[in-house]
């Protein structure tokens, strides 16, 4: 009987509960892609804000030490460079997959035509293979997403993998200006061990003092300064979290951190724990936040991911009323019908329960289509503005399930308080 | 105002009255789009404002250096800086640098003026404290390292001249004189006294600096100049400074100006795509929120079917009836945008306390659009159920069908 008379309501009466369902569809949709959106934005403005370049620099571990306190002239080398193959360990790190790029940096001074100039040898886009324990690790990594702010302004940004050779240079707008330098000259630098004659491909603008250097593959640096093999300092951009208080106190000293603490922290992709799994991995190297990126960064996204919280509370508090009005008032205006089983004897108990089951299917159907639609939703935001699909995480379904429950059950119950304390027969006479 | 008129309000507002609970629903539903409507709106339209005020944490976008040979002067830098907007100008830091000596390690000494310094480089980390004022130094990491110097410690710079004939001692405090056992020249070696109060981290070039007051590089160099550089941080975008480097550099002539790229043209695209991830999240809320109000209305409407066939059976026009209805909806959507805009710039301005700690602008503009946004949609919603009752035959919704 029970069953029956939801069906009948379902039969009869889908016009209203499917104008309820549509409702809550609606706010379960808000619900979801908000609820997303607001989860992912993090990580989404995060790879925004690389374009600002590195966040993390690795340095030889003993730059200044070994040179000053011991003087040893034999391990100069040693001292003052990282073995290049050694970089391959960043692909292998916990967090290798936060890291977005990396490359090194080699710098020597040259002579061209007459006057001395910076020469950066470093990897445009490089393609890495690196085997560890029997994995191949590999990647395309370089300078060219470290450097997003430059313009080309001739020429094109150095294509490593397809040019034929190393002997290719990028060139600073100034100094080509100040040389009469284009794109496809060639220009002869001198270095201490030797000459090189390179192939201008791009002049670049970068607004800072590179706008006076010359950028060049890794090997010619190498070659010029008679280090092959090795480099001097490499840029690393990484995701990674904001600091908290727990990053600021395992900055200091990660050995002083409880056994959960140091778990915690090593475990989140803080700026400080990555810099230090890199220093495991390569340990004669020393990783260190730039703090005018990392910083920033930090602060930016705790801006961001509060700011889009509070408007998801926001949407969340709009079609959370939104939903127990429409309830409220979809089982108010049944009152002549619930009146009417009052007065065939049906017990105050056998009402809520009806109304409730009916309210509930049609919200749980709502809520499904809903979760749907904010799936797309979601999805529209996330190629309009980042390019890219935001990630759905399993919690939002569940909170958007609790959500339109909780929901749909402080809505029916105003509406069926009043009805129970209804008279029947002064709502079957009308005069409601 | 005639009887018909007299009398089409009091049943507007005996409607709204008697029905209390259904025109609280229908309006509570009202005022919540509303306040979504110009809550979401000022947010929108404040949030490249005071994102570009947190993005000041990247530190200077603007550098003066001399134009041509020299030092940029105090007379020339006042009036550079006097060109920008006192509320957008963030801060500006002069820097002068020397090489010096200390415990015969060359060193660059980096006179600097310390109040304004954290307000273009807001993110150096110090462990200690900046120094106060004169004799006091702030030393980057890799020097302190260098020099194995901590916090508390004292440390003498050093400035060795040849002494001539026009040589003034009398202007030194604090000298030692010797002769260069070969060429007899004399050399004055002047000795600056100071005390590390702080350990800067940047992990930027910084760190292999000393870090000085100007007064102090002076009297240990015994010369009086220019700065070498000035950091300028201004809240603006890309192309207003560029607009400010134009005026300056055609302006002042002693200041060469550049903006500073890597901040300036990542700042934008950065705040570009925060800016349409606000507005297309504020279109769909706004979107489903509306939709939301609409079905809402809808049904308060439609439940009414049996009093417009009862009207419509006592010989009441279907005109009259749509505008009677329809008066009674928009009169509900106005009071509801009313409501929900002042709302509305409440929430707004709690959003902008908690993120920003600033008070969001108020925009009068969104009142209207407001008010104008609800009463449209709430009329809209209304339209369709009443037509649909309006043109049912009155019998059949009488009888309950």
């Amino acid at each position: 009987m029970f069953f029956r008379m939801i069906r009948g309501t379902f039969a009869r009466q889908w016009k209203k509960m499917l104008m309820i369902a549509l409702t809550v569809a609606l706010g379960a949709s808000i619900a979801t892609a908000m609820l997303n959106v607001m989860l992912d934005v993090g990580d989404k403005i995060n790879e925004e804000l690389k374009t600002y370049g590195s966040n993390i620099t690795v340095i030889p571990q003993s730059e200044a030490v070994m040179n000053k306190l011991y003087d040893v002239e034999n391990d100069e080398i040693k001292a003052e460079y990282i073995q290049e193959e050694k970089l391959g360990e960043l692909m292998t790190i916990f967090w290798a997959n936060n890291i977005t790029d990396f490359a090194p940096l080699t710098d020597t001074t040259v002579t061209l035509n007459g006057s001395d100039v910076r020469l950066i040898g470093s990897w445009f886009d490089h393609h890495l293979e690196f085997v560890k324990k029997g994995t191949t690790y590999q990647r395309d990594t370089g300078i060219i997403n470290l450097r997003s702010w430059w313009d080309i302004t001739d020429g094109k940004w150095m294509d490593e993998q397809k040019l034929d050779g190393d002997k290719y240079a990028m060139i600073g707008a100034e100094l080509a200006k100040e040389k009469n330098l284009s794109a496809g000259n060639k220009i002869t630098v001198n270095g201490e061990k030797g000459a090189e004659e390179l192939t201008i491909v791009g002049v670049y603008e970068s607004g800072d003092d590179e706008d006076q250097c010359i950028y060049t593959t890794l090997p010619v640096v190498q070659r010029l300064t008679d280090s092959s093999g090795l480099f001097k300092k490499a840029e690393v951009s990484a995701i990674t979290s904001p600091d908290d208080e727990l990053a600021v106190k395992a900055a200091k000293n990660p050995s002083l951190l409880s056994g959960d603490e140091y778990d915690l922290w090593y475990c989140t992709a803080y700026v400080s724990s990555i810099c230090f799994q890199i220093q495991e991995a390569i340990p004669e190297a020393s990783a260190a936040a730039v703090r005018q990126i990392a910083d920033s960064e930090g602060k930016i996204l705790e801006k961001t991911e509060l700011l889009m919280s509070l408007i998801t509370l926001m949407s969340l508090i709009g079609a959370t009323l939104g939903i127990s009005n429409l309830v409220t008032s979809g089982v108010m205006e049944r009152s002549a019908e619930l009146a009417l089983l009052k007065a065939v004897g049906a017990a105050n108990s056998q009402i809520p329960r009806l109304v409730l089951t009916e309210i509930m299917i049609t919200s749980v159907i709502g809520a499904a289509a809903g979760y749907f639609i904010g799936y797309a939703f979601a999805q529209i935001i996330g190629h309009t503005v980042f390019s890219s699909s935001i990630e759905m995480s399993g919690i939002v379904a569940l909170i958007v399930a609790v959500l339109i429950i909780a929901v749909t059950l402080v809505g029916c119950i105003p509406a069926i308080r009043m009805l129970l304390r209804l008279r029947p027969s002064e709502v079957l006479h009308g005069a409601h | 105002m005639n009887k018909k008129q007299r009398m089409f309000i009091r049943m507007v507002v005996a409607s709204l009255i008697r029905r209390r609970s259904r025109m609280i629903v229908a309006l509570l539903a009202i005022v919540v789009g509303a306040t979504i409507l110009s809550g979401l709106g000022m947010i929108y339209y404040d949030v490249p404002r005071q994102m570009s005020a947190q993005f000041r944490s990247y530190g200077a976008n603007i550098i003066f250096t001399p134009s041509g040979d020299g030092y940029v002067s105090e007379e020339d830098l006042d009036q550079g800086v006097s060109i920008f907007k006192k509320e957008e100008l963030e801060g500006f830091t002069p820097y002068r640098y020397e090489n010096s000596n200390i415990h015969n390690l060359p060193v660059t000494l980096a006179g600097t003026d310390f109040d304004s310094v954290m307000k273009t480089s807001p993110y150096w980390h110090i462990s200690g404290r900046l120094p106060m004022g004169d004799g006091e130094t702030l030393v980057g990491a890799k020097a302190a390292e260098k020099l194995g110097l901590d916090i508390g410690d004292s440390v003498s710079a050093q400035n060795s001249f040849m002494i001539t004939e026009d040589t003034d001692l009398t202007k030194i405090p604090d000298y030692e004189i010797y002769t260069d056992p070969e060429t007899g020249e004399k050399y004055c070696d002047h000795l600056l006294e100071m005390q590390v109060t702080g350990i800067l981290e940047t992990g930027g070039p910084e760190e292999e600096y000393i870090y000085t007051t100007f007064h102090d590089i002076s009297s240990l160099t015994l010369s009086e100049r220019g700065y070498d550089i000035v950091e300028v941080s201004v809240a603006a975008m890309q192309d207003r400074l560029k607009d400010y480097i134009k005026t300056i550099n055609s302006n002042v002539s002693g200041i060469s100006s550049k903006l500073v790229k890597r901040v300036t043209a990542s700042e934008s695209t950065v705040l570009t795509k925060l800016e349409s991830l606000v507005f297309i999240v504020t279109l769909v809320v706004l979107a489903l929120t509306m939709i939301c109000v609409a079905t809402t209305m809808t049904a308060v409407i439609a439940e009414r079917r049996r009093e417009i066939g009862l009207r419509k059976a006592l010989g009441a026009l279907n005109s009259s009836i749509i505008a009677e209805f329809m008066s009674e909806g928009l009169l509900l959507g106005g009071v509801g945008g009313i409501i929900g805009a002042v709302l509305g710039y409440f929430f707004a301005d709690v959003v902008s306390m908690n993120v920003f700690s600033s008070s969001i602008t108020f925009r009068p503009l969104l009142i209207p659009i407001t008010i104008a946004a609800s009463v449209l949609v709430t009329g809209l919603a209304c339209l369709i159920p009443i037509r649909s009752a309006v043109d049912v035959d009155p019998a059949l919704v009488l009888k309950g069908e």
